[in-house]
């Protein structure tokens, strides 16, 4: 849950329809002066971080492996309008803010309680901008990816329907505030289309070492494979939905994973000569180079301190696109791995949620204005259990150190990979 | 185009880009599609054409995209009475499915009938949703359908009738919405000037409306019949609604043979 405390119904105006002809949009004399504009993007802190990820994933594409000038093309041409919804997003998210804030959905910041910036209203669900962006950005894609067959349209179509059909509810979910066991089928639904039009193969291969227990070297599930995807999205959008709390922690784990991501796909796409598998790993790389430029423009508002919150509307929309992405990309189990902070946090939240210890509203530290420093409660988060084991820290830095553990898990995970090549599968 | 219309019902965004939200909506369904992008001309034209066919190209996309932006927006203007906006659709998808089911009998092009089948399989969902709808939303209305429902409605009819490929028998349908859209055009352009609501006058002691100034089919059934009460309005709105389907039907088996 986000570290932000909605604004109390009675003092918000309820819009009138048709009936009250009093109301006009933005001409009538009772409209309350305009909030104060949001903080300046954080541009020099997206550059550096930005840098540090482009050189060696333009490395890797360029000149450590040799790929195919026809995918190299689409790749680099799904980059270019990447980067342009990188900066139509920087353009529009202040826009935004404004409307957000004039239907009073915003919020304020809980961990500066008790200082000026906790009476600061931090406009909410800043999502909706990525995810329009971001699907503007994959719908125009289509058309420039020149080795696009039908089969690839309709699984990057039901994908994209999917990511639509979850911003959406990402998003009614913010406006609305639905119950929690609501909120945990929601990407069951928006995954329908995924399950309904996959026709890939349901098949897993057995690791090399189980294969004579099992007597088979590839298995077919079936079902059991679709209903896999169906859970691997809920766990996705739901275990970054509530590794959550600290300014910029949402976003800064989705441009982590999301790089690692990319390193992966390039690395696969170069060690491989199977076209198809090659396709498969193109086919993510489409999904998740948009997802990490927009995801880095709402960065440079969202990270410490945060002009704006990202809302449901983006932790759902991002873990759906990565679980897609995994899905239709093959490569789920190293996906999980990427996901290693998240399934800690899972676990340790296990007992809370699951209401065997009882659990409050916000599972968040305590904040000490007077020193600004967090420290951990006994709440069942990583976020916690970090503060309760490094002792007391500001959130900027505590924020930093979880993503630094999140880039850890990834390294660690391509560590695993290399170890147990040939002896894994 | 439901995420586009649910997102301006809540943060309310201006008129101007509430008009291009449907192109954007309408943007999978232009890059994806592949299919033919040639229009049959009418036979008396054909002299004049010199072709039998014609392939339009990247018109026929952008044609694609103005008729998502018209139908969109052309129900969400033909509105303000209780069981108006959710009527008119409810009205126009049985008109749909009857048409489709006519072709479907009378082809024998298994892709013709495909591309009926496929109308068909979008429309009887959002016929059955809508009366849903209409069951709370009919006069006196208990819930209004907001933005959300108008542009999705006009966007799913809209892509039926490109992907259907009947797209001038579905702007027949749309005639009302047609005449409503053409009585509106001085205001929307700024010619006359134009209030935030072009509504009826309301009568608490009669309980009647009277028809305003105002360019829309609504005030002008009113300034044609007198006044009268929302309910009634309403229901002889979408009486012409029905006579307008009736109407294309009988103009499709009057120039059969003679058009196409």
């Amino acid at each position: 849950m986000a570290a932000r405390k909605r604004a109390s119904p009675n003092n918000s105006e309820k819009p009138s329809r048709a009936e009250d002809s009093s109301k006009t949009a933005a001409k009538s004399p009772e409209t309350p002066p305009s909030d104060p504009p949001i903080a300046p993007p954080k541009s020099g802190f997206i550059l550096k971080l930005s840098i540090c990820f482009l050189v060696p994933y333009l490395y890797l594409i360029n000149y450590c492996y040799n790929i195919d000038q026809e995918l190299k093309r689409s790749i680099l041409i799904n980059a270019g309008l990447s980067l342009a919804g990188f900066f139509v997003t920087v353009r529009m998210i202040p826009v935004a803010s404004r409307y957000v804030s004039r239907r009073n959905l915003f919020g304020y910041d809980i961990n500066k309680k008790g200082t000026p910036q906790g009476t600061v209203k931090v406009p909410e669900s800043l999502g909706i901008v990525v995810g329009i962006v971001f699907l503007v950005v994959a719908i125009s894609f289509q058309y420039f990816n020149f080795t696009a067959d039908s089969n690839w349209l309709v699984e990057y179509n039901a994908a994209l329907a999917s990511i639509c059909f979850m911003i959406l509810l990402g998003f009614m979910d913010d406006v609305l505030d639905v119950p929690w066991r609501v909120k945990l089928i929601l990407p069951s639904f928006a995954a329908l289309p995924l399950l309904m039009a996959y026709a890939g193969h349901t098949t897993i291969i057995i690791p090399k070492p189980l294969i004579p227990y099992v007597g088979l070297d590839v298995l077919d599930l079936g079902w059991i494979y679709k209903l896999y995807m169906g859970l691997l999205a809920v766990f996705c959008t739901n275990s970054i939905n509530i590794h959550a709390g600290l300014n910029g922690l949402e976003v800064g784990q989705t441009v982590v994973i999301s790089g690692a991501i990319l390193i992966h796909n390039i690395m696969q796409i170069g060690a491989s000569t199977d076209p198809e598998y090659k396709q498969a790993h193109a086919f993510s790389i489409y999904l998740v180079q948009p997802l990490l430029a927009t995801s880095l423009a709402l960065l440079a508002y969202n990270w410490y301190p945060s002009s704006v919150f990202v809302g449901d509307t983006y932790t759902y929309f991002a873990g759906m696109t990565m679980a897609v992405v995994g899905i239709l990309g093959h490569y789920s189990e190293t996906l999980l791995v990427f996901f290693l902070p998240q399934i800690l946090n899972f676990l340790l939240s296990l007992p809370q949620l699951s209401g065997y210890v009882k659990c409050p509203r916000h599972r968040l530290p305590r904040f000490d204005p007077q020193t600004g420093l967090l420290t951990g409660t006994n709440d069942g988060t990583l976020v916690n259990f970090f503060l309760r084991l490094f002792g007391r820290k500001t959130e900027k830095s505590l924020c930093i150190l979880l993503l630094v553990f999140q880039a850890i898990g990834c390294c660690f995970c391509f560590m695993l990979r290399w170890i147990l090549t040939g002896w894994y599968k | 185009m439901i995420l586009l219309g649910f997102m301006d019902d809540v943060l309310d965004v201006p008129w101007r880009v509430k008009l291009i939200l449907p192109s954007f909506a309408a943007l999978p369904l232009l890059m994806a599609y592949a299919g033919h992008t040639t229009i049959i001309i009418p036979k008396p034209l054909i002299p004049y054409v010199g072709l039998d066919v014609l392939d339009l190209g990247w018109i026929y996309k952008l044609y694609m995209g103005l008729l998502a932006v018209f139908c969109t927006n052309s129900i969400n203007i033909h509105a303000g009475l209780n069981g108006l906006e959710v009527g008119q659709t409810v009205v126009i998808s049985g008109a749909i499915l009857i048409h489709n089911i006519m072709q479907i009998g009378a082809s024998t092009d298994p892709e013709y009938k495909q591309a009926h089948a496929f109308s068909i399989y979008l429309v009887q969902p959002l016929l059955a949703t809508s009366l849903a709808l209409l069951a709370y939303n009919w006069y006196p209305s208990s819930v209004f359908v907001g933005d959300t429902y108008t542009y999705f409605a006009g966007m799913t009819m809209a892509v039926v009738g490109i992907l259907g490929h009947y797209s001038e028998t579905l702007l027949v349908f749309f005639l009302p919405q047609i005449l409503n859209f053409l009585l509106s055009l001085p205001q929307l352009s700024g010619y006359v000037k134009c209030p935030r609501h072009r509504l009826p006058r309301f009568d608490p002691q009669t309980g009647l409306l009277t028809g305003t100034n105002d360019g829309t089919l609504v005030n002008f059934f009113l300034r044609l019949f007198g006044r009268k009460t929302e309910k009634s309005l309403c229901i002889l709105l979408l009486v012409f609604q029905a006579i307008g389907c009736c109407f294309c039907f009988m103009l499709r088996w009057i120039l059969t043979g003679w058009y196409k």
